[in-house]
């Protein structure tokens, strides 16, 4: 492998780190404050899909306008989710039985009232863009994934933004640190929680339509992303959101590297080894290495 | 000494337990004598083989509270290691335990990394196994990848030596999840569940005792997918590691009542008897329905069927 191919292997895996962060984020939030695995997030990935080519096809709503619209449209989804089923169940500050199930049973509504709607034929969203490269010297950038990247960044931006400039986000970083004591000082625990639930829910909307405008998708669409954001939390340590960075950024170039020696069949097999690598090597992620590094210094 | 008379004093009480299943498994070993239909007699098999899933099931996600989603992967293992091993010469009953050996040596490949940490692992490292395992048996070359596995059948087929198998192996297996209920092992799943850190404080290793459950778990659903793979005679991948049966697997317990005796089996009954009629007029949405059912059972009755009979009883007895 020469030089370009590398540099152009290195590119699309950075690149792809970009949306990998913005799928994952929305995990790393509802587990942070409430300490819940939100299973359901591949049928939130799969809908922001289809919400997307829907949007795009019915409307002719240029795909990068359908994600970011997803933003608004599935907050309050999560909102109504969390308000009809998930402040029901008990809350603890281990991930609990219940919350697991409740979540997993979600999941599989959503994914097969997919079927139902949609059937399980392969749908693509093309645009002008899907096919063009943007050429510098010998490096290829697809503007798709650039794009995609683009607006990935933006959302991480936004929400580094509000989660270290605003009072609703210090209170969501509060709970994600210590739910008793930010319970305390006066934050309601209740209402940062149904926040919580609807931005992580948007993130998975939106991270949904991003990555539709670069893979084909059938109602299954987002059980191998799951896997995926699960690889990437457990490597930024379940409630960090530069780990999530970290993470994606790792996973991003695994899979993409290891395609030159494994067969692209086995791809599932490689994050769930990258999965059992990190609980043995790194239990508390890439962020709690840094921790302990801290602690030790 | 003083254990010794202990164990003595618990002598009846463990009988009185065990009567309604030598009832059960009696009523069960006669209901051939009757002449059902051979349809009957296959329902009847399927029906044992979940009983047999559910409880194992139980005893990791019931007893100690830790979710798996991937019990498709010990049963599609036993059922392989079965297949393969049967259409080599190996006897019936040894090729069941070699499958039953397999799954075991693959629930230390989840278990070993994830029980050690607290938090969520070992449930996220079920649904990743899963999908791992079978990606790889899809495409692997000996046991014919995604186009299946043939066994190779010696002597002519008996329905009822099946059944009987089916019969023995559930029996063992509430037979086995009573044992654990009522020892120490059991009451330590438990304090797990409740508070792994007070269990802990109070002398349970917790992580032994999670792998160890969890291996008997998987033991008994590997010889669940060999019990199965001997009627059906032939498996494949999507057959015996799909999502479905995992999903199937879980929802068996949940449906009868998680952390109890019979909640399982009768969860298993439960589901075997709706899941055939189910199938037949809605053969794509029945994950639809099963999905709906979780949700439904966690949010109004997360004791399942036994949680509702408890009511039931407890209703008759305030008449009173």
């Amino acid at each position: 492998m020469n030089t370009v191919d590398f540099l152009n292997l290195l590119i699309s895996a950075i690149l792809l780190a970009g949306v990998y962060a913005a799928m994952s984020v929305g995990m790393t939030i509802i587990y942070g404050v409430m300490k819940i695995v939100n299973l359901a997030h591949a049928g939130f990935l799969m809908l922001g899909a289809y919400f997307v080519f829907e949007l795009y096809e019915r409307l002719h709503v240029d795909p990068l306008l359908g994600a970011v619209l997803a933003f608004p449209v599935f907050y309050f989804v999560g909102i109504a989710v969390y308000w009809s089923m998930v402040r029901r169940i008990p809350r603890s500050d281990q991930p609990t039985l219940p919350s697991l199930l409740l979540l997993f049973g979600l999941w599989l509504v959503l994914q097969n009232l997919g079927y139902m709607i949609w059937g399980n034929a392969d749908r693509a969203i093309l645009t002008p863009r899907t096919f063009s490269t943007l050429q510098v010297g010998q490096l290829i950038f697809p503007t798709v994934r650039l794009v995609v990247f683009g607006v990935a960044v933006a959302s991480l931006v936004a929400l580094d933004f509000v989660m270290h400039r605003t009072w609703r986000g210090r209170a969501v970083r509060a709970l994600m640190q210590n739910s008793d004591a930010g319970r305390i000082v006066g934050v309601n625990v209740d209402k940062t929680a149904r926040i919580a639930f609807g931005v992580g829910i948007a993130f998975a909307g939106t991270a949904g339509g991003l990555l539709a405008m670069m893979y084909s998708f059938t109602p299954d669409f987002g059980g191998s992303f799951l896997l995926r954001s699960f690889v990437i939390i457990v490597l930024g340590g379940l409630e960090s959101f530069s780990g999530v960075a970290i993470g994606a950024l790792i996973l991003a170039l695994v899979e993409s590297f290891s395609i030159l020696v494994i067969p692209s069949g086995y791809q599932p097999a490689v994050s769930f080894s990258l999965l059992v690598v990190a609980l043995v090597v790194l239990p508390n992620g890439v962020a709690g290495l840094w921790n302990k590094r801290q602690r030790l210094t | 000494m003083s254990e010794a008379a202990t164990d003595k004093g618990n002598l009846f009480p463990l009988l009185a337990k065990a009567a309604p299943l030598l009832l059960a498994v009696i009523a069960v070993a006669f209901i051939p004598a009757a002449h059902p239909s051979p349809n009957i007699i296959r329902l009847m098999f399927v029906t044992l083989v979940w009983v047999t899933t559910s409880v194992a099931w139980n005893l990791i996600g019931g007893f100690a509270g830790q979710v798996s989603f991937g019990f498709a992967v010990f049963y599609g293992l036993g059922a392989y290691t079965t297949a393969i091993t049967y259409s080599t010469g190996v006897d019936r009953f040894d090729s069941i335990l070699l499958g039953a050996c397999a799954a075991m040596l693959a629930s230390l490949l989840v278990g070993l990394p994830t029980f050690r940490l607290k938090g969520p692992y070992f449930a996220i490292a079920t649904i990743g196994v899963s999908e791992a395992v079978r990606v790889i048996m899809t495409n692997l070359g000996f046991t014919g990848g995604a186009s299946g596995y043939r066994i190779m059948e010696r002597g002519p087929f008996n329905q009822l030596l099946h059944y009987y198998i089916a019969l023995a192996l559930a029996a063992t297996a509430i037979a086995l999840s009573m044992l654990v209920r009522y020892s120490k092992f059991g009451l330590a799943l438990l304090a797990i569940r409740e508070d792994e850190e007070a269990a802990s404080d109070l002398g349970v290793n917790p992580f032994r005792t999670k792998l160890l459950a969890h291996a008997l778990a998987a033991a008994l659903t590997g010889a669940a997918g060999g019990v199965f793979v001997g009627y059906a005679a032939f498996i494949y991948p999507q057959g015996v590691f799909g999502f479905d049966i995992s999903v199937a697997i879980l929802l068996m317990p949940i449906i009868g009542g998680l952390g109890t005796v019979w909640g399982p089996p009768i969860g298993a009954a439960v589901y075997g008897f709706v899941h055939e009629e189910l199938i037949a007029s809605f053969p794509q949405f029945h994950l639809l329905l099963f999905g709906s059912l979780l949700i439904l059972i966690i949010l109004f009755e997360p004791a399942g069927v036994m949680g509702l009979a408890y009511k039931v009883v407890g209703l008759f007895r305030r008449r009173k």
